[in-house]
């Protein structure tokens, strides 16, 4: 317990990002409703589970053309 | 002055020549039909005159100034509208005018003014959503929008009505007409009604080549063919006008295709005021007489065969 | 100069809404904080992971250990995403034929590639500042000791310098091939180039692929700062020579 308060400064701002950065995704998924492939609950959950580079494959290359 | 002079220009793509030795003059305040069938090379000749492409004879002029084919000045006088216009998915219509305006140093007072009513203008002021979620009609009319911003001298249109719907199409021509004698307008084209609606000046392009060109008017004129039409209400009634000793008398080619009588002359008036005079003492009154216009469509299938 | 400051806004539009900024930032966030916990982390981990009885000889973790993986993420992870990134900005815009419209209201061709340049080049170096700030804090704040900082910011603008380079090979690649993957494929081709010609010891020393290679050298006090600049040189002179040929190519360019 000792070794994870001493990492909590860096880990905090870390999940914080990673739960911001799977809303803001989620989010997108769930208002966007065209996908270049893939559909809704794949990504949903490739968004949720997968850190970081979930949201990021998403992002780059899943979402569909501007609406 | 003329807005546009091209001579002898030539353009291959391989050993594929696509344009052949094409040159004409372009007056100012003209709206200048271009026509020609797909693949005939209206597209090619107009990415020329803006140096996207490079000729590989001939010279282009704008406005006097020489066209140099990359980088070229002369696109500051110039609004285009491609055949198929290509935006930014991720703006907005106004967004898009901006950055437009921005870049041909429109001032920013005006611009926004100035956006406002061209969105006005192409029925597009109460689309606030991205570009990306266009129709292709949306994005002719944005890009005629954007092709009018900076007030171009000359305006040059890539078949601007071919994507729109019968009413779009109608308010394009009524904008060229609108802005023709402000503003010279080249435009290409299939649909020859839309070039008999609004151009003074015509050129028919077919497989690289000019077949035909000057104005409209003068066109129709040189090849009249001295036809006269005289319509009867029955086949019998046009019969017994066949026979008339005046119809005879007048000399002309007579030809019956069963309520139409076609009576070819050298001398159309002549002939028409002779007919006139017959007919005052018969009782058959033909439903109409016409003096045969050549339509653009037989003009221009003629010319490309 | 009113077109060229239109333009650059536009690029960071289009890096807003295409969510390339968002990309950037959270890869260089997440680096910036991984590298001093990956540092700090691994004896614990490696300690907890072994069976009960064994020990393993594993040295206290020290500030270079940290540094050690920024210079090793950021080249592997961080210019990876970035370069991917960059292969679109000239290419893309080329085959879709989106320029056409503001190339034939006047704007010019050096403006389109200087402003890309401008745009990206201030992209690149705030995610990658963005890093190594955050990097840089939690190493002050987990160690004492803190590295040489003359031979940090050397060590630290080689990585910059590298990122402008392939910024300014995207953009060259972009107008030589007219698409994205000719951009990435040409990007790739110059950084392979550099490592086959490092083979030949005179000219490897030279090649900038140096100012991500030898960052720990020089932090550790192993390479002079002189040896250091060589290969700076070569990358700002090489950067400067893409971004004219670009220019010129791009000038002559069929649309």
């Amino acid at each position: 317990m000792d070794v994870l308060i001493e990492y909590l400064p860096v880990l905090i701002p870390l999940i914080v990002l990673e739960v911001a950065l799977a809303l803001t995704a989620l989010i997108h998924v769930l208002r966007h409703p065209n996908y270049r492939f893939g559909n809704k609950v794949f990504w949903c959950i490739f968004v949720v589970i997968v850190q970081f580079i979930g949201p990021i494959v998403y992002f780059a290359a899943g979402r569909g053309e501007e609406e | 002055m003329n807005a546009l002079e091209i001579k002898g220009l030539v353009k291959r793509f391989g050993s594929h020549t696509v344009i052949e030795g094409l040159s004409f003059e372009v007056p100012e305040n003209c709206v200048y039909g271009f026509i020609g069938q797909n693949g005939a090379g209206k597209t090619t000749t107009m990415k020329m005159i803006l140096g996207l492409l490079k000729p590989d004879e001939g010279s282009i002029r704008v406005y006097n100034e020489q066209v140099r084919y990359g980088q070229t000045d002369t696109n500051r006088y110039i609004g285009y509208l491609p055949d198929v216009p290509e935006f930014y998915n991720y703006m907005r219509p106004a967004e898009y005018l901006r950055l437009c305006g921005e870049i041909t140093g429109c001032p920013s007072g005006s611009l926004k003014q100035k956006s406002g009513e061209l969105l006005e203008l192409v029925g597009l002021k109460n689309v606030n959503k991205k570009i990306g979620g266009f129709s292709r009609g949306m994005k002719q009319r944005l890009g005629f929008a954007q092709a009018l911003l900076n007030e171009p001298r000359l305006l040059l249109c890539d078949e601007p009505t071919s994507a729109l719907d019968p009413v779009g199409r109608k308010e394009i021509l009524d904008i060229l007409e609108n802005i023709k004698g402000k503003t010279t307008v080249i435009f290409s084209t299939h649909i020859l009604s839309d070039v008999e609606r609004v151009c003074d000046r015509i050129a028919v392009l077919d497989q690289g080549r000019l077949r035909l060109e000057g104005p409209l008017d003068e066109i129709k004129k040189k090849h009249r063919s001295g036809k006269l039409l005289a319509e009867f209400g029955t086949e019998k009634e046009a019969a017994g006008f066949e026979a008339m000793d005046f119809v005879k008398k007048t000399g002309a080619d007579v030809k019956r295709e069963g309520r139409k009588v076609i009576l070819c002359s050298g001398n159309t008036r002549e002939v028409q005021k002779a007919i006139l005079c017959g007919l005052a003492g018969m009782d058959d009154m033909p439903l109409k007489i016409e003096v045969l216009e050549p339509s653009l469509e037989n003009l221009f299938m003629e010319v490309v065969e | 100069m009113r077109a060229y400051a239109a333009f650059v806004k536009k690029e960071f539009l289009e890096m807003s809404r295409t969510y390339k900024l968002l990309i950037m930032g959270i890869i260089f966030g997440v680096l910036g904080l991984m590298n001093p916990l990956t540092a700090k982390f691994t004896p614990d981990l490696l300690a907890a992971l072994m069976p009960a009885g064994m020990t393993i000889e594993l040295g206290e973790p020290s500030v270079m250990n940290s540094w050690m993986q920024f210079f090793k993420n950021i080249p592997q992870m961080g210019l990876i995403v970035a370069a991917v990134l960059f292969g679109g900005i000239l290419g893309n815009e080329i085959s879709k034929g989106t320029l056409i419209n503001l190339l034939t209201k006047g704007l010019s061709r050096n403006t389109v590639v200087l402003a890309k340049f401008t745009a990206w080049g201030i992209m690149w170096t705030c995610s990658y500042a963005l890093s190594f700030i955050i990097t840089l804090l939690y190493t002050n704040y987990y160690w004492e000791d803190s590295a040489d900082s003359v031979l940090l910011a050397g060590a630290v603008s080689g990585v910059w310098i590298f990122g402008l380079l392939l910024i300014a090979a995207a953009l060259l690649g972009g107008s030589l091939f007219a698409s994205m993957y000719g951009s990435l494929l040409f990007m790739g081709g110059i950084v392979v180039i550099q490592f086959l010609l490092g083979i030949i010891p005179d000219l490897g020393r030279w090649m900038p692929t140096g100012l991500i290679s030898n960052n720990m050298s020089l932090l550790e006090g192993n390479m002079g700062l002189a040896g250091f600049m060589r290969p700076l040189l070569t990358a700002v002179l090489l950067t400067a020579l893409f971004l004219g040929l670009s220019c010129a190519v791009f000038r002559k360019k069929q649309l």
